[in-house]
């Protein structure tokens, strides 16, 4: 299916649901996960996320998370324009997060600079899902170059991500956001809130408990409302997620989607842990 | 001898002796604890704050009675610790107020000055509690009249200070329970006696009490806090030996210098716990002099803010936190969490108020927010706060070190700049409200409070404030406190152990707990605090 000249392509941290990316056209680079000396594909196929997560708390040595290489770009790109189409759309982990963009560009480069559009989406998770679809959708209307950018700034100004983490423990273990885990005093078990918002992660709210936590998520998401669109997260807590969204299910759109987050991101972050990715009804304005 | 009047060299004498009348007694007054903890500290906090009021009159050499009232209040202001030594700073600035400038002090005066000081000290308690040292103040003026002498207005004032002080504990039910009287009324009683029985003018000697029991040092082997303490101090003897001094010294903390001999020797020495070297050269025998401690940290603090500003930060930082944190592990916790002053103390080591008003002044920040962590430190902080200029300081009531964590951890989610100070410490009292405190400590005396019997060395289980549970174990006491805390529909424990409890034995006692309360969750936390074996939140 590929009636529209514009096609729209993301890596695999935007966490859009394989059977929509397949009903809007929509082509997934994979980012990869190197857990002892193994590097795997977060395509749906080589890594099971479910599993993953599973084992996660066990390892000895943190996985470590890696981008697609220029040349994975390239021909990532190639078969895209080779299926028909004439322009690409490619969004992306926000750079200053991580060195996925720097390789599709250096992929774009090697098959032709101007026939891809790229984009820091500026999010993570479904925040970039969101992005994705809205521009998957306007493609597929018949929209044009601008028009699907101008849609993707919308959605992201009227998208929120918020996440509870569950455990430090990751955070610490990974050696990011050192800044987060040195402020703490050494409680690990603190449950921040965290926001996505211009490409970084921030704490919002550091909650001594989960009860308290999810009460603060459930506030910063209800205060997001009405929804066009609104994915619960989670990591390796499918049932902590579904009963995050029983309780705001009032304001819940009736597609609402549950998904396992990426690795990419999960891993860093632990297992254990929700959060909301919404999309507010007046982007469509 | 009977006296018209007196001038303020004569006034002098009569409070140095009120003064020597209450340093006489510290250990006395600090025993009237009512819970049978080990942090009873009311005499040495009345004690200090005395002092410190008797060291502004030291040296200056006043005929005026008027000047040398003000002096002595100024320095109890400054010097006021705990509840009992602010409330006596406050009757001693309303004494002051109540003898306006005047050459001598008169009956009529003397009168005048005492009901001021009642009226003022009860103006300064919020809620004022009656069997406690404001009810003996009261007590004493009540029955004083105008046709009594100078002399005669002192000896009523005592032996009806003496009456109250017999009845404070009809007053008060729990000094009932306890079998004591008030300490503080106490404290008060004997500066009275001292005075009274003063009646020619030798000139005052004081003397350091002895090391109150909360004085004492921390466990040996606690992980060494990275800045710690500078304390120097000059030891005078008859033959000091410098080189045992040096080596025991160097047991004790690192960057030593010994100079000097014989007779007097200058120490230099950095420390985890400054009471260390303080108590290793009181127990030689030597004369201490020159005491003078500094926390490293805080300097340290002061030079990165400075260079930091020279860099990028021309705006001061719009709230800035000072806190009362007693050991190395729970001040690293408090630093972590971006509290900008820590003045080290708590129970047992209540600072003064002039330890806030330094801390305020040294602070940048448009609004500073005080976290006492104790209900005994409080009036101190707020007389501060009341004592320094404009109206940025506000207190945030917190009673124990654990709610001043989650008051910090509610302060460093307020850091964006969106919120206003009365917004942040708001947010900041919730947060120690949500919390429920879980303090385990060893009982000094047995005794029956609140319900429980309790025999000298139990294990208590205080839960915010409150005698909750005794047992001869350890276990038992975290056990029977956690339950009564309501744990089972908590998720969190966090454990702070101290008090000579390591961290393997912590760990041993959480393994049995874990099976008995299987929804909770424990952290384990090094606290370092000296008095309590664990300081725990449940949340």
């Amino acid at each position: 299916m590929t009636s529209s000249r514009i096609r729209i392509a993301a890596d695999s941290v935007c966490d859009l649901p394989a059977d929509i990316a397949a009903a809007l056209s929509v082509s997934i680079i994979p980012t990869y996960v190197n857990i002892g000396g193994e590097s795997i594909a977060d395509d749906g196929v080589g890594l099971d996320r479910e599993r993953y997560y599973r084992d996660l708390p066990t390892l000895t040595t943190m996985p470590t998370t890696a981008a697609p290489s220029p040349g994975d770009a390239a021909d990532f790109y190639r078969r895209i324009l080779d299926d028909g189409a004439e322009h690409i759309v490619s969004l992306h982990v926000p750079e200053k997060l991580s060195g996925v963009l720097n390789a599709m560009r250096l992929g774009a480069e090697a098959v032709g600079r101007d026939k891809i559009t790229l984009v820091d989406s500026l999010q993570l998770t479904f925040g970039i899902g969101l992005q994705v679809w809205a521009a998957a959708e306007l493609a597929q209307a018949g929209a044009g170059l601008d028009a699907i950018l101008e849609g993707i700034e919308r959605v992201r100004s009227h998208c929120g991500v918020y996440a509870i983490i569950n455990t430090m423990e990751y955070l610490r273990r990974s050696g990011r956001v050192n800044s987060l885990v040195a402020s703490l005093g050494g409680l690990l078990r603190i449950k921040p809130i965290i926001r996505v918002d211009q490409g970084e992660i921030e704490s919002i709210g550091r909650l001594r408990t989960w009860s308290r936590a999810e009460q603060r998520l459930r506030e910063l998401t209800l205060a997001q409302a009405p929804l066009d669109r609104l994915a619960v997260l989670h990591i390796a807590n499918r049932a902590g997620a579904e009963r995050f969204l029983e309780s705001i299910h009032e304001i819940a759109p009736s597609d609402t989607l549950v998904i396992e987050t990426t690795p990419t991101l999960g891993t860093h972050i632990g297992p254990g842990s929700i959060g909301v990715a919404t999309l507010n009804r007046d982007w469509r304005r | 001898m009977s006296k018209t009047s007196i001038d303020g060299r004569a006034l002098k004498q009569l409070l140095g002796a009120g003064v020597k009348g209450v340093a006489q007694n510290v250990e006395l007054i600090n025993e009237l604890n009512v819970f049978p903890v080990p942090d009873g500290d009311t005499g040495i906090n009345m004690f200090h704050t005395l002092n410190r009021a008797w060291a502004e009159l030291d040296s200056a050499a006043d005929a005026k009675a008027s000047a040398v009232a003000q002096r002595f209040a100024y320095g109890a202001l400054m010097g006021a610790r705990g509840n009992s030594g602010t409330i006596l700073s406050q009757l001693l600035a309303g004494f002051a107020e109540g003898l306006g400038d005047t050459e001598r002090v008169t009956a009529p005066l003397l009168l005048a000055a005492i009901d001021m000081a009642v009226e003022r000290a009860y103006a300064a308690v919020s809620e004022p509690v009656e069997g406690t040292v404001l009810t003996v103040a009261r007590e004493a003026a009540q029955s004083l009249h105008g046709g009594l002498s100078i002399d005669g207005m002192l000896q009523t004032l005592l032996a009806n200070a003496q009456a109250a002080l017999e009845d404070s504990p009809n007053q008060l039910a729990i000094l009932k329970d306890a079998g004591v009287v008030d300490a503080g009324g106490m404290g008060l009683v004997c500066f009275l006696q001292g005075i009274q029985e003063h009646s020619c003018g030798a000139p005052v000697e004081l003397r350091m009490p002895a090391q109150s029991s909360a004085e004492k040092s921390a466990p040996a082997g606690s992980p060494v806090e990275a800045y710690g303490y500078d304390v120097q101090f000059i030891m005078r003897g008859a033959a000091l030996n410098v080189g045992k001094i040096r080596s025991d010294l160097e047991e004790l903390g690192w960057s030593v210098i010994v100079a000097g001999e014989g007779r007097m020797i200058k120490v230099h020495i950095h420390v985890e716990n400054p009471a260390l070297p303080l108590d290793y050269a009181f127990k030689s025998g030597a004369a201490l002099d020159d005491i003078v401690v500094e926390n490293m940290q805080l300097q340290a603090a002061a030079v990165a803010r400075q260079r930091g500003r020279q860099v990028a930060e021309p705006k001061p930082a719009p709230a800035a936190v000072i806190a009362v944190v007693e050991g190395a592990g729970m001040r690293g916790v408090y630093r972590d969490l971006n509290c900008a002053h820590i003045i080290a103390g708590g129970a047992g080591k209540n600072p003064a108020t002039e330890d806030f008003i330094s801390a305020i002044e040294q602070l940048d920040a448009e609004a500073i927010i005080i976290l006492p962590n104790n209900r005994n430190i409080e009036l101190a902080a707020r007389q501060a706060a009341d004592l320094v200029e404009g109206e940025r300081v506000s207190i945030v009531a917190t009673r124990t070190v654990v709610e001043g964590v989650s008051a910090m951890i509610a302060f460093g989610d307020a850091g964006d700049g969106q919120l206003s100070p009365a917004e942040i410490a708001s947010a900041m009292r919730e947060a120690a409200r949500s919390t429920t405190s879980l303090e385990i400590t060893r009982a000094t005396r047995s005794t029956t409070l609140q319900g429980l019997d309790i025999r000298q060395g139990d294990y208590l289980a205080i839960i915010d404030g409150r005698m909750s549970a005794a047992a001869a174990d350890i276990k038992s006491a975290l056990l029977d406190g956690l339950n009564i805390a309501g744990a089972e529909g908590k998720e969190l424990a966090t454990l702070y152990y101290g008090g000579g409890l390591s961290r393997a034995e912590t760990e041993d006692l959480i393994k049995g707990l874990a099976l008995k309360i299987p929804s909770l969750e424990f952290e384990l936390i090094y606290g370092g605090q000296a008095l309590y074996p664990l300081i725990v939140s449940v949340d």
